[in-house]
């Protein structure tokens, strides 16, 4: 399979309290196309600082040693048109004064030159596809007045609008309960193999990331720790930190922690 | 058999939205023994922690009775609700919400101490130190601000307010679910402790049916505002009888781990 | 950085620090420069600035030193109005805390007192309380403070309302904490920031209050003001223009001093907000 793209030496600093931070450390890796890669760490692994790197939306103080390149795609890709983006917080990605039917056909108007009937025909075609029930309703709906999962649901209806190769969540389901987390990543797993998109899932939670990618890449401060494919990652991980994540994980199998042996505090 | 530590019946609060009014929390009755940790699970909106904050009576409830330690809860007011106020305690979510944006962590420690007159003023540092080391911190991070220490020490700082006052229930509302996974390992056993030896009861709100089944006796589990279900954790995870049970549990991510 | 480098960093800051500095030179310096009586007759009538250099601004229709006044005049203008836009500011916070705070009918209570009090011009206000209790310093600080108040008590409020939601207060009230040390020790403090912004606005017009008390003779009588100072050479205004002009524009430069401190400490916290 051809890579999607191709990051090379990717080093990212921030400079921070006169100081310079260093969010992501010589990472190299493919994501290839159509594939869904998982990328999990714990806070301050880089996690996100590599979706931002990937879609092109690093502040401007921060400095980019390295590359990206796009073979599979052909060109430098277009935040919007060539890379859809699903943020954590979906009431802070998406304008609450704007009816939520305007901002996805706003994407398509911009990205796939249709007319405004068009682009809203599209528009309510997506909320239906996202599944949001009464797709006719929530085209002229405010943000307020849907629910954190059916606002999710629309980030995504947006973020897919113009047909991206590339679909990011980053900690998309974190902010979700458990029923409607499971929902969208149903949802994300069916749009992305529709559509043949590629999936960078960004999360923390490793259970998650087995369940929805084929291959899982293990971050700690900065640093890439393994890559490998989710059923290996997760059966027979190379990497002491990726078997303390594992063995830290809570499932519904856990045995009652005071049962336990050797509980050190 | 004597009375439970807290035990609530027929706990109703309705919230006016628009028109319409919608109750949050609907005849909900529950009861925790000492020393038990009993949890509350369910989806955003089930009235979860709603129900913390009507137990701590942060809300006024519209219906219902809560007897806490043998008293009427619900009838207590100013000073005396306020001197109650130390048996029974809370831990937040979001630990740095849940501090004084000024505050250093020493202040934190030191309210407690102070308004229930637990210990003098020249006692007070050491009583400080004491807590933070029984929390699994150092004493040299009192001077500190809240905004610069690391989330898991803010949650720990948080479970020592909670401790100063010696208190006999502990509500958590989602108070491990922000946290990073190692972190959250230590902070479990760290209250699983502090609940052997110091018989503390815990009412564990949460989402996270793997945390609950490893930390709760029992569970609650709530939909709209009702209890769906309830019984002892491990039984009604393995196999749970109501629809918002099993959709619960079937929506659980699972690692499914072949052992080499 | 701390915070002060960075405020001395912007340049409306810097002007404005430098007007208030020499200002405030003046007032200290007055008794030094300027000792005895302000008011005592120095010289020849209406002598005009530069001609004697032992009298540098002139003098005024009873032959007082112009200079003497002024320095002594910056004494009152600056006291007036930072004591004024001070007790202001501690009102407004103090009743737009406990509205904010307490809700209801204590809330309904006082922000309808505040309407009361904003409805009346506040330079009417002050000018009717001056003219019944009679002119003092004291009176005249109170009689601005009457009118400056509400805006700080609704901003107050505001910030309130929003911030007694926030977890760390229900965490203030689970650890048992009294509702007035809540009200002043957690809440207030966090509602402070906006309340503050407002003061550059207050101090100035205070200043300009004082200055149009004491231009309508309703000032202390026993000080020079600026604003007696522009009454009395209205009197010559076409032949001695310069009495009514000078202290005119060390009115002028000294509003403009608190207006661009105020605009720098504006700036200062709007960066510090953005880099966190």
């Amino acid at each position: 399979m051809t890579a999607l793209l191709s990051i090379r030496d990717l080093t990212v600093t921030y400079r921070r309290d006169g100081g310079e931070v260093a969010a992501l450390k010589d990472i190299s890796l493919d994501i290839a196309a159509g594939e869904r890669l998982a990328v999990i760490g714990e806070s301050g692994s880089g996690k996100s600082t590599l979706a931002l790197a990937v879609a092109g939306l690093l502040p401007a103080s921060a400095r980019v040693d390295g590359k990206i390149d796009w073979p599979g795609l052909g060109h430098t890709p277009l935040g919007g048109r060539d890379i859809g983006f699903v943020f954590q917080d979906p009431s802070a990605s998406l304008d609450p004064v704007m009816p939520v039917g305007k901002q996805i056909a706003e994407v398509a108007y911009t990205h796939l030159g249709l007319g405004w009937p068009q682009a809203y025909a599209k528009a309510r075609t997506l909320l239906e596809r996202v599944r949001l029930p009464d797709p006719d309703a929530a085209l002229h709906a405010f943000p307020h007045q849907l629910s954190g999962g059916q606002k999710q649901r629309v980030a995504i209806a947006a973020a897919i609008a113009a047909g991206p190769k590339l679909l990011i969540a980053d900690e998309a389901t974190s902010a979700l309960d458990t029923i409607v987390q499971a929902e969208i990543v149903a949802l994300v797993r069916q749009l992305v193999a529709a559509d043949g998109m590629t999936l960078l899932f960004i999360s923390h939670d490793i259970a998650l990331a087995a369940e929805l990618a084929e291959r899982i890449a293990v971050f700690r401060y900065g640093g890439l720790i393994e890559i490998g494919a989710a059923r290996q990652i997760v059966s027979a991980p190379r990497h002491a930190y990726t078997s303390s994540l594992l063995d830290a994980h809570l499932g519904l199998d856990a045995e009652p922690l005071s049962l336990q042996a050797g509980t050190p505090t | 058999m004597s009375s439970p530590l807290l035990s609530v019946s027929g706990l109703t609060k309705r919230y006016r939205r628009g028109v319409k009014i919608i109750a949050a929390v609907d005849d909900v009755s529950f009861h925790i023994e000492t020393g038990e940790t009993l949890a509350l699970a369910g989806p955003s909106g089930s009235g979860k922690s709603t129900i913390a904050r009507l137990v701590l009576r942060l809300v006024e409830p519209d219906a219902g009775r809560i007897r806490f330690e043998g008293e009427d809860f619900l009838a207590l007011g100013g000073a005396a609700l306020r001197s109650r106020r130390a048996r029974l305690q809370m831990v937040f979510q979001d630990p740095l919400a849940a501090f004084n944006p000024r505050a250093t962590v020493a202040r934190v420690l030191d309210d407690p101490l102070r308004v229930h007159g637990i210990a003098s003023r020249q006692e007070r540092p050491r009583r400080i130190a004491a807590l933070l080391e029984r929390v699994g911190l150092t004493p040299d991070l009192a001077p500190r601000a809240i905004h610069e220490i690391s989330g898991g020490q803010r949650q720990r700082v948080a479970i020592a307010r909670a401790i100063a006052t010696k208190p006999s229930l502990i509500v958590f509302d989602e108070a491990v679910s922000a946290l990073d996974l190692s972190v959250r390992g230590q902070i479990l056993r760290l209250l699983l402790d502090l609940q052997r030896e110091e018989r503390i009861a815990y009412l564990f709100i949460s989402h996270d049916l793997g945390v609950i089944s490893a930390i709760a006796h029992r569970v609650v589990i709530l939909d709209a505002g009702t209890i769906a279900e309830s019984g002892n954790a491990r039984a009604v995870i393995d196999a749970p009888q109501s629809a918002i049970g099993k959709a619960l549990v079937a929506a659980t991510p699972r690692l499914n781990r072949t052992r080499p | 950085m701390n915070p002060l480098r960075r405020f001395l960093r912007v340049p409306e800051a810097r002007a404005g620090v430098v007007i208030l500095a020499a200002l405030l030179a003046m007032a200290l310096s007055a008794s030094l420069f300027f000792p005895g009586d302000p008011q005592a007759i120095a010289g020849p009538a209406l002598l005009p600035p530069f001609k004697d250099w032992s009298l540098p601004l002139g003098t005024d229709r009873l032959g007082r030193d112009v200079l003497a006044e002024l320095f002594h005049g910056a004494r009152t203008s600056l006291a007036v109005g930072i004591a004024a836009a001070a007790a202001a500011l501690v009102i407004g916070a103090i009743i737009g805390t406990l509205a904010g705070f307490a809700g209801g009918l204590i809330d309904e209570l006082l922000m309808r007192t505040t309407d009361a009090f904003q409805t009346v011009p506040s330079f009417l206000l002050a000018l009717a309380f001056v003219s019944v209790v009679g002119p003092s310093l004291g009176v005249v600080v109170a009689a601005i403070a009457l009118g400056a108040w509400t805006g700080p008590a609704r901003v107050a409020r505001a910030e309130v309302l929003s911030i007694r939601e926030r977890d760390f207060v229900a965490g203030a009230r689970v650890t048992g904490m009294h509702p007035l040390e809540i009200a002043f020790r957690e809440i207030l403090p966090n509602a402070l920031p906006p309340v503050l912004a407002l003061s550059s606005v207050i101090v100035a017009a205070a200043i300009l209050t004082e200055a149009a008390l004491s231009f309508l003779g309703l000032g202390d009588p026993n000080r020079v003001t600026w604003g007696g100072m522009i009454a009395e050479g209205r009197a010559v205004l076409r032949t001695a223009p310069f009495l009514s002009i000078i202290p005119g524009i060390a009115l002028v430069l000294t509003v403009l001093g608190v207006y661009l401190a105020g605009e720098g400490v504006v700036e200062t916290t709007a960066v510090r907000r953005s880099l966190s």
